[in-house]
């Protein structure tokens, strides 16, 4: 069965204070409703005044989408009553939203942007007891109240959970890549997604917070339309809700029609025009984006598009990491190498990302330079970025303490003359021609020394010494 | 002085109910130009630490956080805030009576309506025999209207001309905050504090500071008046008409020069004006929900079912009417007959004065059809007739040009007043020919 799936992403944009008053945005570590001021709270008298930081951010998200930007722009109100409004209508844009018609290439295909538009955040509900469907009573807290969002809505142009997957992992690195989002948020990114089966009815489940939890929910929903209809039963069109512990959805609320939101213009706040000279002074700001960043690392550092990419698309940060390594050190194939396999399994394992982590240029530097002067095998030196990156310590430091470094040529002469010496019938088969008695000999020298010699050498000192 | 001043505005409270709130005590108060005046605030402007409730139940006992740009502006200056006066609740209304406080009576005779909305800030200006200037708010009329009724003179000022942070959002894109006074002279005085660029409301204009009261000048040498031919119809009653007409003679016989204009889209401007401020009225009243401020009840049922409570109980008939109308006017299917349709109505009333303003340099009607009418007479109007009574303030302030009501006679021993209608930003205009009117009468 085919799926079509469209999005409405919601971002937080990384700005200090809030869309419509001065409040900071930073949430974390704040008593609830510390971020709070007569206008986010939606006292009486209260008027909302455009913070123009925020639109300088949504323009570049809709430029680095190739969207047409209107040169005119109007906030409308949408109305409804729900308990996280503080004012029962939210900011947000209508009819004529900041910018249409972009789009977004991925892997053989192009996703359609419908449209980009700036809104208010509503305030956080935190549901005492239970959940949405079962919670008896609910608290509300404003500091997220009147944070700025841009919300990224897409055509229905999805036909896999894999394209949905690929296109928000290039989007998340955009956002990153214009320094408009924090993705150490997992609340930053809040998705809406609808998805029919074969020109069926359509479902639309709300809130799906992180983009991980996106192609899960999908997944999820996709399976359950489709057994319905293997099952001869009907998919009704409904809002469902995305349980990230469960990883399943639940229905929300049956929908038979649109929503009516009543928009009106938003009176207190004027038009802004969007000027040319607007546009260039911001097209001077915008920083490089993912693929243009892999075209250069490509040119600049000869390594492949693969691992450009994967550096590049896993995280901004991850990749800017690679590119301060190669200042320090001008090994860019080899540094690349270390990052996209063994660096970032440990990261993987560690559930860290760079940022998170203490892994820092130098220290990694330290680590290659180790292998590299052959003071550490490759084998010692994957033992070791676990240990580094679990905890922090410098390679140099665990090589030390655990004693990692070669051992001296006379010690490993030494060595492998009494291994030879313990393993005469070994010794005489290699003489007879047998050339794997020679890797038995080679493992007991290992053992014994704890690896902390290159196989070859040991191979060719045996070799000289029989 | 100041306790003589309260004690009188108590005083007049009981006898007309013109407060809300009367100051409880004698508040220390800085040096500056409205030293010595007594300032009383119409209900809908926040004032921190004295209640708000723009005469409605649903924000009763809510003492706002902050004061209002006019409000601080005021204090500044030296102002002495007596109290909050009454006002139909929100604004909705012509006659001060849609409100679940007190109504209030006129002072020239208690029978009848001070008009509204600012029906108290008029009334009590009337009868404040001590000096008194009151902040008022127009949203299609509610300045002019009741001083007119009254007997005093309103100042409604160009729509972004003073600042509306902290005013009780009645229709944004309307409302405008004004003053009511005895004369010319103390509008003009207030509007000279009151008036100026604010940081927190974006739709006020970066204007320099400007001293109104310089343009008290006693000459209309020059003059070009318009009068409007649409705001002397049917409806308008003929002694009204006689005593405005005699208005504009005299003032040719001072210099002035008139002539008979048309603003022929008048006839839209009063659905026009209804649909937009019923829109926007019916967005900003969601918040009153019983959830942060104003009206709680004991909680009970979901979120649906407590605030529809709330609003049941803390709203009148006519608010209630106006938020199912509004809401109607911008439902989808209805949205673009009617909500848009009034935007569309709006830039041609506003064409209409632009072209008319390129003539002349004021136009001259009467500000309202009627005298003050009876409680009784009220009583028996239909809601269209309430309506119908704001036919010719909605045009000018749907237009947001600056308007000012003066006295010019009496019908039936009752107050007539005389609507000086000016250009965008013209307010000087307006208030020397109200002023060289007032001092010649």
């Amino acid at each position: 069965m085919k799926a079509k799936m469209g999005l409405e992403i919601h971002v937080h944009l990384l700005t200090k204070s809030k869309f419509f008053c001065s409040c900071p945005t930073d949430y974390e570590n704040k008593e609830p409703n510390e971020n709070t001021c007569p206008i986010c709270t939606g006292f009486p008298g209260n008027k909302p005044k455009v913070n123009k930081r925020v639109i300088d951010s949504a323009i570049m998200v809709a430029k680095a989408l190739n969207c047409k930007i209107n040169s005119d722009m109007f906030f409308s109100r949408k109305s409804y009553f729900y308990p996280d409004m503080p004012k029962n209508f939210q900011i947000s844009q209508y009819e004529i939203p900041l910018a249409i018609k972009g789009y977004l290439e991925i892997t053989n295909k192009k996703i359609g942007i419908t449209r980009v538009h700036m809104e208010e955040d509503p305030a956080k509900l935190v549901h005492v007891g239970g959940d949405i469907t079962s919670a008896k009573y609910v608290l509300v807290d404003y500091n997220r109240s009147g944070i700025p969002l841009i919300e990224i809505v897409t055509d229905p142009d999805f036909e896999t959970t894999k394209e949905v997957r690929e296109f928000l992992t290039k989007l998340s690195s955009i956002l990153e890549h214009l320094e408009v989002y924090d993705a150490t948020k997992e609340a930053a990114l809040r998705v809406d997604a609808n998805v029919s089966i074969d020109g069926g009815e359509r479902v639309e489940i709300k809130n799906i917070t992180g983009f991980k939890n996106v192609e899960k929910a999908l997944n999820y929903e996709i399976v359950r339309q489709e057994s319905r209809r293997k099952m001869g039963m009907e998919v009704v069109r409904e809002t469902r809700h995305f349980d990230a512990e469960t990883k399943s959805t639940a229905t929300l609320r049956k929908k038979e029609f649109e929503e009516d939101y009543g928009y009106i213009f938003e009176p207190d706040l004027t038009k802004i025009e969007i000027s040319e000279g607007w546009l260039k002074e911001l097209q001077k700001e915008m920083p490089e984006l993912p693929d243009q960043r892999i075209q250069r690392l490509v040119k600049d550092y000869g390594v492949n598009k693969y691992q450009a990419k994967v550096v590049v698309y896993t995280d901004k940060a991850l990749a800017d990491f690679f590119e301060d390594c190669c200042k320090i050190y001008k090994k860019p194939e080899e540094i690349i190498k270390w990052i996209i396999t063994d660096l970032l399994k440990s990261l993987n394992w560690n559930k860290i990302t760079i940022r998170e982590s203490k892994v820092k240029p130098k220290t990694f530097i330290e680590l290659l330079k180790l292998i590299d002067t052959g003071k550490i095998t490759g084998r010692l030196g994957k033992e070791v970025i676990k240990e580094y990156v679990a905890t922090g310590k410098s390679p140099k430091e665990i090589v030390e303490k655990k004693g990692l470094t070669l051992i001296e040529k006379d010690k490993l002469i030494k060595v492998v003359k009494e291994v030879i010496k313990k393993n005469p019938q070994a010794v005489e088969d290699y003489k007879k021609g047998k050339e794997k008695a020679i890797e038995y000999l080679v493992g007991q020298i290992l053992r014994k020394i704890k690896a902390r010699a290159d196989p070859n050498k040991i191979r060719k000192l045996i070799k000289e010494l029989i | 002085m100041k306790e003589e001043i309260l004690k009188k505005a108590k005083e007049i409270d009981k006898k007309f109910n013109v407060f809300v709130t009367i100051a409880d005590k004698v508040e220390k108060t800085v040096k500056g130009k409205l030293n010595g005046i007594a300032i009383s605030i119409k209900d809908n402007i926040c004032t921190k630490g004295m209640q708000s409730t723009a005469g409605s139940k649903i924000l009763e006992a809510y003492i706002p956080p902050f004061d209002a740009t006019v409000v601080e502006k005021c204090r500044k200056e030296g102002a002495f805030v007596i109290g909050k006066t009454i006002q139909d609740e929100f604004g909705f209304g012509t006659f001060s009576i849609n409100t679940d406080y007190t109504i209030p009576k006129n002072p020239i005779d208690p029978e009848r309506s001070c008009g509204g909305s600012s029906g108290g800030s008029a009334g009590l200006t009337t009868a404040a025999d001590f000096p008194h200037i009151s902040i008022a708010e127009s949203t299609g009329g509610s300045i002019s209207c009741p001083a007119s009724f009254c007997g005093v003179v309103g100042l409604t000022p160009t729509y972004g001309r003073v600042s509306r942070w902290g005013l009780i959002d009645y229709a944004n894109s309307l409302d405008k905050i004004g003053p009511i006074g005895k004369t010319v002279k103390d509008t003009a005085l207030l509007l000279s504090v009151i008036a100026g660029p604010d940081k927190y409301d974006s739709t006020v204009l970066k204007l320099k500071e400007e001293y109104f009261t310089k343009y008290l000048k006693n000459s209309v040498k020059g003059i070009k008046i318009g009068v409007p031919k649409e705001y002397f119809g049917e409806g308008v009653d003929e002694k009204i008409k006689k005593l405005v007409w005699e208005a504009i003679k005299k003032l040719e016989s001072l210099g002035a020069s008139y002539k008979e204009v048309s603003l022929p889209h008048t006839k839209y401007a009063l659905s026009s004006y209804y649909i937009i401020a019923m829109t926007e009225a019916s967005t900003n009243l969601a918040k009153l929900c019983g959830m942060r401020y104003g009206l709680h009840l004991p909680l009970k049922g979901n979120y649906d079912a407590y605030f529809s409570e709330v609003r049941k109980q803390g709203f009148t008939e006519e608010a209630k009417r106006r938020i199912i109308l509004g809401t109607y006017a911008r439902m989808a299917g209805f949205r673009e007959a009617y909500y848009l349709k009034a935007l569309k109505v709006r830039t041609r009333v506003i064409q209409d004065f632009k072209k008319a303003f390129k003539d002349y340099d004021v136009l001259i009607a009467p500000t309202m059809p009627v005298i003050a009418p009876k409680f009784d007479e009220i009583a028996k109007l239909e809601p269209i007739q309430h309506y119908m009574m704001d036919i010719l303030t909605v045009g000018p302030n749907l237009a947001g040009i600056p308007m000012i009501s003066v006295p010019c006679g009496f019908v039936d021993k009752l107050p007539v007043g005389l609507h000086i209608m000016g250009d965008h930003l013209q307010e000087g205009k307006i208030i020397q020919v109200a002023h060289t009117f007032e001092v010649n009468r």
